[in-house]
């Protein structure tokens, strides 16, 4: 409950900060509606040219494309803030203020998750689920119940998952501060734009076990078309709570290593 | 024109950056995956056939040859010109014996010393693991070094009327924002110009983008030759021909008015 509070205090001093500039607000709508728009004609684009790619046809992979900007504006909202105040660009491991944070009287993993909040981003959440409600009556499927509950458990392991890799790209910057990891992570979670299926074998195995961009985005979307099959779904699951696991302890033996930043 | 001092702001510039060349490698490298990307879905799309007339191998030269002219040509003068003029460091351009684009083309060239040192390595393994066709004929050759070097031109000129803006205006996000979707959509990002649909190439061959980047890579894969070839080339030397105007122009009026913003 404690930390219920917390996160909806953060929210509030987030959202007070925001208000001070309307034109923000303005210009995130367009960031977003030019995002979407992209990504569709994109899309459009390819499948101008050829009917289906690897089994999937244009329907199939506009939901996963839905998936990608619900996930991302997820990461946007609230873990990729927080974790790039804490590893990014004059993080606070880099400029040594880790130290004012280490003193408050709450876990360090939760603060560096859950401080900072951009509340613009709903407009890309509300986008990306409108994808994903537009695509989902275009998949000549009709969605069962357990088809929803699948593509909903999927998705919650996609977001651990992304939370996971974020969280360890974050810890390895005690190894290394001077290092932006986090921004290595965009690159390859921007090859969770398209199916998994779509590369070729190996860098198919990386994607899947190694760095599993596959798992956040392909998986929820093969669960909207109804082809997922009940081990992949249990796999995704456990894959995602031992990112998870694994994630956190390397955040804290990170974190026993941080020794300030002035001489 | 203080050529002397020119030479030696350019040659400090590029030492100083390569210090910082591991933070520089990283922002190549997120920059090559968009392309790369779309190497894997096309080459996919054409599996054993072909696709728009361009078979899997060459998909992956021009993508491999766009990874490379992309990264020639990127413009950085959003925050080497826009940030220098937003926080006031043109001041100390302004005071000094040397005309300002000599810092302009000294971060340009710094920049592109240190991005190439990663890219050009790292695309060279790539063929080598993903087997391009290229087949380069003398003509496509010789015209491919002018459409090179205007293309980079153009590019840099083009961001650089852009970056002056912000003696106007402290923020260009929106403009910035719409640039890169379209440079995304219509310089050869997404799909090779030629596969465009109709409304779409239309703007394509009428707008800039194309110029600065796909271009001189769709000239020397011969994919543009003939009428087509002279006449891209007109569109070129045309559109840099305005876009140098456009920052003489601007720098006049700008450095004019110029009021600077922070200490």
């Amino acid at each position: 409950m404690y930390y219920l509070r917390l996160i909806r205090s953060f929210i509030q001093v987030s959202i007070h900060e925001t208000a001070a500039y309307r034109s923000n607000f303005w210009i995130s709508l367009l960031n977003a509606v030019l995002e979407l728009g992209a990504g569709v004609l994109a899309l459009v684009i390819l499948f101008g040219q050829v009917e289906t790619l690897n089994g999937w046809t244009l329907p199939g992979v506009l939901a996963l494309l839905g998936v990608y900007l619900t996930l991302g504006a997820l990461r946007a909202l609230v873990i990729g803030p927080s974790l790039e105040a804490l590893a990014g660009m004059d993080g606070e491991v880099w400029s040594g203020k880790l130290d004012f944070t280490l003193v408050r009287p709450v876990d360090v993993q939760f603060l560096a998750s859950f401080r900072t909040w951009r509340p613009l981003k709903l407009l890309d959440l509300a986008l990306g689920l409108g994808v994903l409600g537009v695509t989902v009556t275009q998949l000549g499927h009709t969605l069962t119940l357990a088809d929803l509950a699948a593509f909903l458990v999927t998705l919650a392991a996609g977001l651990l998952i992304l939370y996971a890799i974020l969280l360890a790209f974050a810890g390895l910057v005690f190894w290394s501060p001077g290092f932006l990891f986090t921004w290595l992570f965009d690159a390859f979670f921007q090859m969770a734009r398209y199916p998994v299926g779509l590369y070729p074998g190996w860098l198919r195995l990386v994607l899947t076990w190694v760095i599993p961009v596959g798992l956040m985005t392909t998986i929820p979307a093969q669960a909207l078309t109804g082809e997922l099959p009940l081990a992949l779904l249990a796999g995704s699951l456990l894959t995602a709570l031992l990112f998870f696991a694994g994630a956190t302890v390397l955040f804290r033996t990170g974190l026993r290593r941080y020794a300030s930043a002035s001489s | 024109m203080n050529f002397h001092g020119g030479y030696a702001l350019i040659k400090a510039t590029w030492l100083s950056w390569l210090q910082h060349r591991s933070f520089f490698f990283l922002l190549a490298f997120g920059w090559m995956i968009p392309p790369l990307i779309y190497l894997f879905v096309w080459s996919t799309a054409a599996g054993a056939g072909t696709v728009g007339g361009l078979n899997r191998g060459e998909f992956v030269a021009y993508y491999l040859l766009l990874i490379l002219v992309n990264q020639l040509t990127y413009a950085q003068t959003n925050w080497t010109v826009g940030d220098v003029i937003r926080y006031g460091g043109m001041n100390t351009q302004l005071l000094r014996p040397l005309a300002p684009i000599f810092d302009t083309l000294s971060t340009e060239i710094a920049g592109k010393v240190v991005y190439m040192l990663f890219v050009i390595p790292l695309t060279a393994l790539l063929a080598l693991v993903l087997r391009p066709e290229l087949h380069v004929t003398p003509g496509a050759l010789l015209a491919f070094i002018p459409a090179l070097g205007m293309a980079w031109a153009l590019r840099f000129f083009w961001g650089y009327w852009l970056a002056l803006l912000a003696f106007w205006a402290t923020r260009a996000d929106a403009l910035l924002a719409l640039q890169d979707t379209l440079i995304f959509l219509l310089a050869g990002q997404v799909a090779p110009v030629a596969l465009l649909p109709d409304a779409i190439h239309t703007a394509a061959t009428l707008l800039p983008f194309r110029y600065m980047v796909s271009f001189p890579v769709e000239v020397l894969m011969g994919q543009v030759y003939g009428p087509a070839l002279w006449q891209g080339l007109a569109f070129q030397t045309g559109w840099l021909a305005v876009t140098v105007t456009l920052y003489a122009l601007i720098w006049r009026a700008g450095v004019r008015q110029y009021a600077a913003v922070g200490g």
